[in-house]
């Protein structure tokens, strides 16, 4: 099998999986949508606080919702002894995690991008600010999955592996959040997003890049 | 010397508790340390001598 | 993947660094290290504090409270220098399969952390008299912040395994990734920091009298020399921890320890 129909029959097999299985992207659906509701019962109702917070408030609910199906990536493979199989394939490593994160950050990704509007409206967000940030958290997604991968991929089934994980990924998302936020940010005050846009599409460039790599490397390190 | 009396050094300006504060900190995050190493040297002698004992 | 030692051993031949990579060699080079460092850090912060309290001048706009610079300042790069030797040394590590310099990176992050805590909490003490308030989203504060959490994350990472050989490899590559991920950081919190707050005072952004400079030079010296006796007594520590059933141990803590 070439690496190119390896990696696709990956990717493929994970969206089967994501489409049998709601919960994998129903719950962190559920979960945006409860962080979201619960920060107006903390700050006050007033249309323009919630305007002032709403940016921020979603955009890390949607980093926090991502980050939840981090386990997802691997932890139940190497339960059931498919990550063997992984490790064990002639293809690279890297190619099929990255098939594994890209066919994820395609289904969360959408999935959280397509809400991300509606929730806009709960902190009473202008349109076009609404869809400049649910066009961020479609570029913040595979980011974060992509560095998370690797953090996934170093505590494979470790013990207190996901608040682990959450402390190594979320100071390194700092920089997606500076970029996807301030995107969101500008267009609120009527300025032109271009260049956060592209700062973080840099980033994850950047993090296509090498994310792979250390991902295999790291899964290669815990499955020794 | 640069202060007129040493009341004058430690009122630093009527900034006395930012500086000596600040140096405080450090003092205290040195003793620390210091106290966690020396405990942390105590405990890895001490097994290492049980290890011969045993052996 | 990585070498084991004694590949790189037979790859290399024996090379002086390849002895100086064996704990045990090592132990009491380190300790000789150690004990030179901590005389050093004693003498120069003396001469340091001293040219900074009683030589350097009282300055312009800040009056007395700048003094806090002597050792904000340092801990600050020394909280960024130890981040990057910790990588530097899990490179090597992960590169020679040296077991000694994952070690190294191990010891040293306790005290990158310190200073990065020192840092924070000399900052906003400092903060507050020049800027008003305790904390200040000032663009260093913040990645200094940032910088410590990524020592914590480390610090877990490495306590988190209980075999050492992986927590050894696992850590170095999170050491890794967030040496790569500093320089990114610093810079998007500069943008993020000039975005919504515009210039803020600086501490220490006035040009300095040169008594000021040297004391402040001469306690970054102090710092590092503390920093590396505070690291290589952690170093000879976790080799007593983990080279316990080697048979020169023995010999060589009790030859230390007189």
């Amino acid at each position: 099998m070439s690496l190119r129909s390896a990696t696709g029959a990956v990717f493929r097999r994970e969206l089967q999986l994501f489409a049998k299985r709601k919960s994998d992207w129903a719950n962190p659906l559920v979960f945006f949508l409860i962080v979201c509701a619960l920060f107006p019962f903390a700050v006050g109702s007033e249309s323009e606080r919630l305007k002032l917070i709403g940016i921020g408030v979603i955009f890390v609910g949607a980093l926090l919702a991502a980050m939840l199906s981090l386990p997802r990536l691997f932890d139940e493979d190497a339960r059931d002894g498919s990550l063997e199989l992984m490790l064990t394939s002639t293809e690279p490593l890297a190619a099929l995690i990255l098939a594994r994160v890209a066919a994820l950050s395609l289904a969360l990704g959408v999935a959280l991008a397509a809400v991300t509007p509606v929730f806009a409206l709960f902190y009473a967000l202008p349109f076009d600010v609404a869809g400049m940030l649910a066009i961020s958290v479609l570029m913040a997604v595979p980011t974060l999955l992509l560095i998370g991968a690797i953090a996934a991929a170093l505590l494979v089934s470790a013990r207190g592996g996901a608040i682990l994980t959450a402390v190594l990924v979320l100071p390194l998302t700092v920089p997606t959040l500076i970029f996807g936020a301030g995107a969101a940010l500008k267009v609120l005050y009527g300025e032109s997003p271009m260049a956060e846009l592209a700062l973080q599409a840099a980033f994850m460039l950047l993090a296509l890049a090498l994310c792979p790599l250390a991902a295999a490397a790291a899964l290669k390190i815990s499955t020794d | 010397m640069i202060w007129e009396s040493w009341s004058a050094f430690w009122a630093m300006g009527g900034r006395g508790f930012f500086v000596w504060g600040s140096y405080g900190a450090l003092a205290v995050a040195v003793v620390a340390e210091l106290v966690a190493l020396r405990s942390a040297r105590k405990r890895a002698i001490q097994s290492l001598q049980d290890n011969d004992d045993d052996a | 993947m990585a070498r084991t030692e004694q590949q790189s051993n037979e790859k290399f031949g024996g090379r002086w660094f390849w002895r100086y990579a064996s704990p045990a060699t090592f132990y009491p080079v380190a300790g000789m290290i150690e004990k030179l460092c901590w005389v050093a850090a004693i003498v120069l912060a003396a001469i340091g504090l001293y040219i900074g309290f009683f030589v350097a001048p009282t300055e312009a706009t800040q009056g007395e409270v700048y003094r806090v610079i002597y050792i904000h300042v340092p801990a600050a790069w020394m909280a960024m220098v130890i981040y990057l030797a910790m990588a530097f040394w899990a490179a090597t590590g992960l590169v020679l399969g040296t077991r000694l310099s994952f070690m190294m990176s191990h010891a040293l992050a306790p005290t990158g952390a310190i200073m990065a805590v020192v840092a924070l909490i000399t900052g906003s003490l400092w903060g507050r008299p020049t800027w008003g308030t305790y904390w200040v989203w000032d663009a260093r504060l913040t990645s200094t912040l940032i910088l410590f959490f990524l020592y914590v994350g480390y610090m877990a990472l490495v306590a988190a395994f209980d075999d050492k050989k992986k927590g050894d490899r696992a850590s170095a590559l999170i050491a890794l990734v967030g040496a790569i991920n500093v320089p990114i950081i610093y810079f998007s919190v500069n943008w993020w920091n000039s975005l919504h707050q515009g210039s803020s005072v600086r501490p220490g952004s006035s040009s300095m009298a040169s008594t000021m400079l040297t004391a402040m030079m001469v306690m970054t010296f102090a710092f590092w020399a503390y920093c590396i006796a505070a690291s290589m007594y952690r170093l000879r520590t976790e080799i007593i921890e983990r080279e316990r059933n080697a048979a020169w141990l023995p010999a060589a803590v009790k030859e230390a320890s007189k």
